[in-house]
């Protein structure tokens, strides 16, 4: 399927020249994803030599996201800006009119990030994160590539009819991983964070309005109440199964399990009340991240996938 | 990071927010000094990061010095709820008319920010939600606008305030939104904001804020040096502060089983397996719990994980690790090189059970296997690595543990 931009699509990286920026620029472009350049104001008019399969390929430096999106017509930008300049990146983004901004980044303060998500939605730009490993599309005819937009490690699972979302990095590789004989139509990072730009909400439904996806699998963790709002949303709208996992069951009041959103406070937001609210909304869900793919099997039996 | 009621205090007393005399005491002598500036009757109010410490004795109305001293000499050295008490506010006692709720938060849902206030403030602000939900009222703040006088004018109005408490009430408020916009805050309570003052003298009738509740964003505290003095060293666990000096996630459970992975979600995930595999069956009395949360990021490095490593084990309540890693930036031979590096520099007698999956798996449990060491053993699933993790420690609890003849 293609989710929030068109296959093949021109896209470019804020923070390509920094470390982690590099690393995952290599990685997607191996994986077969359209980078047109890069960004950075002290660096502009070079460019970055990348080896992608032996050969090399030149990444072009611009001094902003306006120069490059008339340069290249670049569709998305994914950013790896630290967190401190992470906010004027976003909203250099923003400002260009950027159609589709994945931002990578884990650290952003919350504030920040309230200002750039609203900033967006006023004008109709979507973000997807932060602190997001961002998203993978496998494409309808086997041959054509898909989207690798971010750090989802390439070649965990191949083409199927499973949509994916999920707040956690590793947990979706999991999942991906479990599920790779079955196979993926997408599979999105929303992001560990308390606000974030895309949300599990927003994934059910596209993956809803997509024909190739058959059923979704929706992995969440403690804290806020985006996945009962995802569910009291599939329960009256969505036609296709979904099979949710929830981490963090064991967690502690008032601790913070690693992103900054998994945190339970005032005895909100348990992985046993979401449980529960998934359930009451006819979402099955698995006790571990294998008994989450033996449901999704069952189901797909079921359905005669 | 949440801050002691002194604390908060401060930062509203920065921003001119009216708030009774008090001064910090660390012992019953700074309590007596304190007592002499502040006067009688006072309050002793024991500072914990808690909520509830009045039903549990940690706020004592005192009439005379004696009495002041002696119940300071009562409430610092209690733990409410868990939390350690750290010193007391010695604060004037004010004879209250009215209480209400207001505070500031950041509102996940609507991406925004949330004015919640109620007139029948005094006790928890989600109860008065519950019995008389149209009591509470609320106000989104967008991101991309301020709070203006006008605006706190409408929403103390609505409140309920009194009459001539509005314009009061609205000054508050909107300095609680300069606290909240200045301090990267993500929550400003204060509650109860009172109405003080002489019941027969309209003049003496004033709002004051007799107690103040903060969080603060973690990830904002680059622009903010000033937070360095909030460290919170009676409380700290010593654990948690070597892992956070090196940059690690790591939440100290004291549970029997260390858990180290790779990413928030896939080391919840762990600690869940090993808390379900732990459940006591059959005879069994005790249940095995996680020791701890520690994610090592992605991408580690293998000192990373050696430093991961030797944390975890030295966790004295610790009789068994798992490590979890789904390789995707992580590489498990990087981790299984750490694993193998922290084993020789620390004296490591306890068994270990490793999951590896995803990028180099294979070779990271070859590197184990070639270490022949016994008391490490591998799992092919999180939920079998969390099984074998758990009878190991129980093995351990009933002094049964044998290691193994070598790696399989």
């Amino acid at each position: 399927m293609t989710l929030f931009i068109e296959d093949g699509a021109p896209v470019i990286v804020q923070g390509m020249t920094g470390h982690e920026g590099m690393r995952h620029t290599a990685r997607m472009l191996t994986a077969g994803t359209n980078i047109v350049g890069g960004t950075n104001p002290r660096k502009a008019g070079t460019s970055i030599d990348f080896s992608v399969e032996g050969e090399s390929r030149q990444v072009p430096v611009f001094g902003t996201v306006s120069e490059a999106m008339e340069k290249t017509g670049a569709q998305a930008s994914i950013v790896f800006v630290p967190p401190r300049f992470a906010k004027s990146a976003v909203m250099e983004s923003v400002d260009a009119g950027m159609p589709l901004i994945i931002v990578i980044t884990e650290g952003i303060p919350v504030a920040d990030t309230a200002y750039f998500v609203a900033s967006a939605e006023k004008k109709g730009i979507r973000i997807v994160g932060p602190n997001c490993p961002g998203l993978v599309t496998f494409p309808v005819t086997p041959r054509d590539p898909g989207m690798n937009l971010g750090i989802i490690p390439d070649g965990i699972a191949g083409r199927g009819p499973l949509g994916l979302v999920s707040k956690s990095g590793t947990l979706t590789y999991q999942l991906m991983s479990e599920l790779n004989d079955i196979g993926f139509t997408a599979a999105l990072g929303v992001g560990g964070d308390p606000i974030v730009g895309t949300t599990l909400l927003d994934a059910l439904q596209a993956f809803e309005a997509d024909d190739s996806t058959k059923a979704c699998v929706l992995i969440g963790e403690i804290g806020g109440s985006a996945e009962q709002e995802a569910a009291e949303w599939a329960k009256s709208n969505m036609t296709k199964p979904v099979v949710a996992y929830i981490a963090g069951f064991t967690a502690p009041e008032g601790k913070q399990m690693g992103h900054a959103g998994a945190i339970v406070s005032g005895g909100k937001g348990t992985a046993q009340e979401k449980k529960k609210i998934l359930e009451e909304c006819g979402i099955r869900v698995g006790e571990t991240p294998g008994q989450t793919a033996e449901i999704m099997r069952q189901i797909l039996a079921d359905l005669g996938e | 990071m949440d801050l002691y009621e002194y604390q908060a205090r401060q930062l509203l007393i920065d921003q001119k927010i009216p708030v009774p005399a008090a001064i910090y005491a660390r012992d019953s002598h700074e309590v007596a000094k304190a007592v002499d500036e502040i006067g009688l009757p006072c309050v002793i109010k024991g500072q914990v990061k808690i909520g509830h410490r009045g039903q549990a004795g940690g706020v004592v109305f005192c009439e005379t010095k004696d009495d002041a001293i002696l119940a300071s000499e009562r409430i610092l050295p209690m733990t409410i709820h868990g939390h350690k008490v750290n010193g007391v506010l010695v604060a004037e006692a004010k004879n209250v008319l009215h209480e209400y709720y207001v505070s500031i938060s950041v509102d996940r849902s609507s991406r925004d920010y949330d004015v919640l206030a109620t007139a029948n403030g005094g006790t928890e602000v989600e109860e008065i939600a519950k019995a008389h939900p149209e009591a509470v009222k609320r106000l989104h703040i967008s991101p991309l606008e301020d709070f203006d006088l006008e605006a706190a004018t409408d929403m103390a109005r609505e409140i309920g305030f009194y009459h001539a408490d509005v314009s009061q009430a609205a000054e508050i408020l909107l300095d609680m939104w300069k606290v909240f916009k200045e301090s990267d805050a993500t929550l400003v309570e204060i509650n109860p904001l009172a109405k003080i003052g002489d019941p027969d003298d309209e003049s003496s009738k004033r709002l004051s804020a007799l107690d103040a509740k903060i969080s603060l964003d973690n990830n904002a505290a680059f622009r903010h040096p000033e937070w360095e003095s909030f460290d919170d060293s009676l409380n700290a666990d010593p654990l948690e502060t070597r892992a956070s000096e090196h940059g690690l996630h790591y939440v100290h459970l004291h549970g029997q089983v260390g858990v180290i992975g790779n990413g928030a979600g896939l080391v919840m995930s762990s600690l869940d397996a090993v808390a379900g595999a732990g459940r006591p069956i059959g005879d069994e009395t005790i249940p095995i719990k996680p020791a701890n949360f520690l994610d090592i990021g992605g991408g580690a490095s293998s000192a990373v994980m050696a430093e991961s490593f030797s944390i975890v084990a030295s966790d004295s309540q610790v009789n068994s690790i798992l490590v979890n890693v789904y390789g995707g930036l992580t590489s498990c031979k990087t981790v299984a090189e750490g694993i193998l590096d922290a084993i020789g520099t620390i004296d490591f007698v306890k068994p270990l059970v490793v999951r590896f999956d995803g990028n180099e798996a294979a070779e990271g449990l070859k590197i184990l296997k070639e270490a022949h060491n016994p008391h490490i053993s591998v799992a092919d699933t999180m939920e079998a690595a969390a099984q074998r993790a758990v009878e190991l420690s129980r093995a351990q609890l009933n002094s049964s543990y044998q290691p193994r003849g070598g790696t399989q």
